[in-house]
């Protein structure tokens, strides 16, 4: 394949600066120089702080990596580990990476398993609430941090938690 | 250079290294069937229509990808080939729903010729009928996927001659898809240039441009090595 300078026009939906998983994926890509060839790596990255990857995520990687659109979409949809959907209407997202399992992630699935009857990467009949772990998503200081829809939320508590599912449910 | 002995069909000759056992076979008027082949762009191997027997070498071998060697003995004609090229002939029609009757490429179609070479009278294989998009956004041309053969010459000519990437592939297995940027509407896309190309160079009535009446498509894949060649003289 030949490499070839590529004319990006994209619209991007922006992406929250002050959201920590969009800095945690700046300084990822940074670290790998805006390499193409690190697309793989940057993309588990993504999903890793994210659960998935939403297009906006998608179109910014591109931009940063200078990669066209489409190869990067093909390279998402090749691997099986990528996912392109969050599972449900509303999202819980529970960091899993060490310092929220450390000050307490594990309990807050608990409480959701408890409440909803739901693990992690279920969705519950209905399609309204679906819960994701994700592995360290750059809120470390806020331990133990969960994401509810696009809402990064820190040191919550279990009873904080369900408060703000049930919340975000009842507003449809 | 040091031309070096070959067998081709129990013929001998006298070519040059480093060419593909299917650039020496066209030089020498020797027919092989190809598909994913476009001449001007890189070969992929990737439909196993150029397949020839080697001798000493047990599995078939891609024409478009393998090097000549000095006295390599080709086969391109044996029952084991055409056997597979019949094969791979049936399942481009049955992966993909393809009715020649209505389709703009009818009688101008590679596929359609490679169904006449391969003496195609029935298909042997469930045809698949799978849901394919028709993408008209685009102003001038229009995508069809029912007639996409996935031997991604679009895509190659739009990222190697075109150098806008505007193509690509998604999914595996029988979800494959040609797609343009992220699984977008073509007629969306930021980075295609209109030019044309994909549509020279896709082979059967896949990709056609709007102003066109049924079976009344001319397509010229040859425009494609013509440029690369072009290009070529003037650096
Ligand atoms: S028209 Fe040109 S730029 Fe657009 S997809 Fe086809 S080859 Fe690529
Ligand atoms: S659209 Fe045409 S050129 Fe592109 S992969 Fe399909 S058949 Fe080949
Ligand atoms: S481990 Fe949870 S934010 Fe870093
Ligand atoms: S033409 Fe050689 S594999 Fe397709």
């Amino acid at each position: 394949m030949t490499a070839h300078t590529t004319h990006h026009h994209v619209h991007t939906h922006e992406l929250s600066k002050t959201d920590p998983r969009v800095k945690l994926l700046a300084a990822k890509i940074k670290k790998e120089n805006h390499k193409p060839d690190a697309l793989i790596e940057i993309l588990h990255t993504a999903q890793n702080a994210f659960g998935y990857l939403p297009k906006e995520v998608l179109i910014y990687i591109a931009q940063e990596l200078k990669l066209p659109p489409s190869r990067v979409f093909s390279t998402v949809t090749f691997y099986h580990f990528f996912s392109l959907k969050s599972k449900g209407e509303h999202t819980c997202l529970v960091c899993t990476g060490t310092a929220c399992y450390v000050k307490g992630a594990q309990a807050l699935l608990n409480k959701i398993e408890s409440q909803f009857s739901l693990k992690p990467g279920q969705v519950t009949p209905d399609n309204k609430l679906g819960v994701a772990v994700a592995r360290c998503i750059g809120a470390c200081g806020l331990a133990p941090a969960v994401v509810i829809d696009n809402e990064v939320q820190g040191k919550v508590t279990a009873d904080d938690l369900i408060n703000s599912i049930n919340g975000k449910i009842a507003t449809i | 250079m040091n031309k070096i002995p070959v067998i081709i069909d129990d013929k001998s000759f006298e070519v040059d290294p480093h060419k593909t056992i299917l650039e020496v076979c066209r030089e020498l008027d020797i027919e092989i069937l190809t598909m994913c082949h476009l001449k001007g762009l890189t070969d992929i191997g990737a439909c196993r229509l150029c397949l020839v027997e080697v001798e000493g070498i047990n599995k078939l071998l891609s024409a478009c990808t393998t090097k000549v060697a000095a006295n390599m003995v080709i086969k391109t004609q044996t029952e084991r080939i055409k056997k597979y090229q019949r094969i791979t002939t049936e399942l481009f029609f049955a992966d993909r729903n393809h009715v020649c009757a209505v389709c703009v490429s009818n009688g101008k179609c590679e596929l359609q010729n490679l169904g006449y070479k391969v003496e195609l009278d029935r298909i042997r294989y469930p045809h698949l009928f799978p849901q394919c998009e028709v993408d008209t956004s685009h102003p001038w041309y229009v995508m069809d996927h029912n007639r996409c053969i996935m031997c991604t010459r679009c895509v190659r000519v739009c990222n190697e001659v075109e150098g806008a990437h505007n193509w690509d592939v998604m999914n595996r297995g029988h979800q494959v898809r040609i797609i343009s940027d992220f699984n977008t509407p073509w007629g969306e896309s930021s980075t295609c240039t209109s030019c044309g190309k994909c549509l020279h160079a896709c082979p059967t009535g896949a990709i056609w441009p709007k102003a066109i009446v049924q079976g009344q498509l001319e397509k010229n894949p040859g425009m494609v090595n013509e440029l690369v060649e072009r290009r070529k003289m003037k650096l």
